[in-house]
């Protein structure tokens, strides 16, 4: 079995990276075969957003650069650590590119076939608020599911090796991702959150106020106040709408984003009309 | 006097609870408009997934549940048009509002605004 780390820092020997190899040390530890990829070696350009993936497919029109390599070693592996900081509330930028760049990868959406875990450090409490919503929407798309996530409150370059119980909980994630593969089993094992399908913490606010949503799955509850504590109930039937369910990302490649091309060649001459004043003001 | 015609295309996923004719009816009464109801059905078992291939297929072709509103008041049409969307949530893509008219698709697109989240 292979466990690969996929390392969304830029800083070599960083918090992240340290905490990473930590982690592949434990996945190691259970008989892991390891690699680490630092996502920013490597080329990945921003989605064209073309449409032809979708299209046409399996074909991405951006080929000179490493996605799909790095889409490859995913494949190839049995399980994946997703590392990265957190600097301004969310993962870095090389992340999210990634995350563009998985329309290719769309179709695979709820396959679930391989464990994964999330490793964030960060520098400031209460600074991370959209971490889980990328982390779980990158390894969705990629058909992975997390089953942990640690988050390390830690702030100068390579600091994190001051704070053991940070590095145990790094070491233990990478032996947790190796026994799920042994194991085949993909149960969730992190902190359980106010959403039990993606365990995040995060609530959207309706316009309507009556309804919130998560919005990592979409899964709509109502919000109520029991004994003082904030609580969340979402029906039986809303589960049925988690976009990560295979049958809802069917529906949505199927009958949200795939019949916009009739919509798109029969407004085509509408289209050509009304854009052309924007081709020809400040061309680029 | 303007007439409104709205028609709320719903794909597989889309309504929040099964669309029923019957349901509708009582609406059409409780707002004083008109409703009509049409169902296309082309999906296939594939597996244990019901599947169709839309690339190649006209909007109107794919499966769907399309609602037609009907109505010569505006207070009316927007009225029934808040109750379709709490009951069923607003329709999701780009082209769900595809066959209703100009004066309709205004008041319908706005209040997706405003019920549809963002």
């Amino acid at each position: 079995m292979k466990v690969l780390a996929l390392n969304g820092s830029f800083r070599k020997n960083g918090n992240t990276e340290i905490l990473l190899k930590q982690a592949l040390m434990g996945a190691e530890a259970e008989g892991s075969q390891v690699e680490i990829l630092r996502l920013t070696d490597y080329k990945i350009g921003p989605c064209r957003g073309c449409g032809l993936c979708l299209f046409r497919e399996n074909v991405c029109q951006v080929k000179d650069d490493d996605v799909s390599l790095i889409f490859s070693k995913v494949t190839e592996c049995d399980g994946v650590i997703l590392g990265s900081p957190c600097y301004f509330l969310e993962l870095t930028a090389v992340v999210k590119q990634l995350i563009d760049r998985c329309w290719i990868l769309g179709h695979q959406t709820g396959k679930i076939q391989k464990p994964a875990a999330v490793i964030v450090p960060y520098a400031t409490r209460g600074w991370i608020p959209y971490i889980s919503i990328q982390s779980n929407l990158l390894l969705n798309l990629m058909g992975l599911k997390r089953i942990n996530q640690i988050a390390i409150c830690t702030q100068g370059i390579s600091e994190v090796v001051l704070d053991q119980e940070a590095m145990d909980s790094a070491y233990n994630l990478g032996k947790e991702i190796a026994l799920a593969i042994r194991d085949k089993d993909f149960t969730y094992k992190g902190e359980e959150g106010v959403c039990p399908s993606c365990h995040d913490w995060l609530l959207r606010i309706l316009k309507d106020q009556e309804t919130v949503e998560c919005p990592t799955c979409g899964v709509r509850g109502k919000l109520s106040i029991v004994d003082g504590k904030i609580s969340v109930k979402f029906e039986e039937k809303a589960w049925a709408d988690n976009r990560f369910q295979p049958e809802v990302a069917y529906n949505h490649f199927t009958y949200h984003i795939a019949p916009s091309k009739d919509y798109f060649l029969r407004t085509k001459e509408e289209r050509k009309t009304k854009s052309k004043k924007y081709r020809e003001y400040l061309p680029g | 006097m303007t007439e409104y015609i709205v028609k709320l295309r719903y794909y597989p996923g889309d309504p929040l609870e099964e669309i029923k004719e019957g349901d509708l009816k009582g609406l059409a009464q409780e707002y004083g408009v008109m409703i009509s109801y049409q169902k296309i059905e082309n999906r296939q078992m594939k597996g244990s997934l019901l599947m169709e291939n839309t690339l190649d297929k006209q909007i109107e072709d794919i499966t769907q549940e399309v609602i037609t509103i009907s109505a010569d008041g505006e207070k009316n049409l927007s009225n029934s048009i808040r109750a379709l969307y709490k009951k069923y949530r607003c329709p999701r893509t780009a082209y769900s509002l595809l066959g209703s008219n100009e004066a309709g698709e205004k008041i319908a697109k706005g209040l997706i605004n405003i019920y549809g989240g963002w």
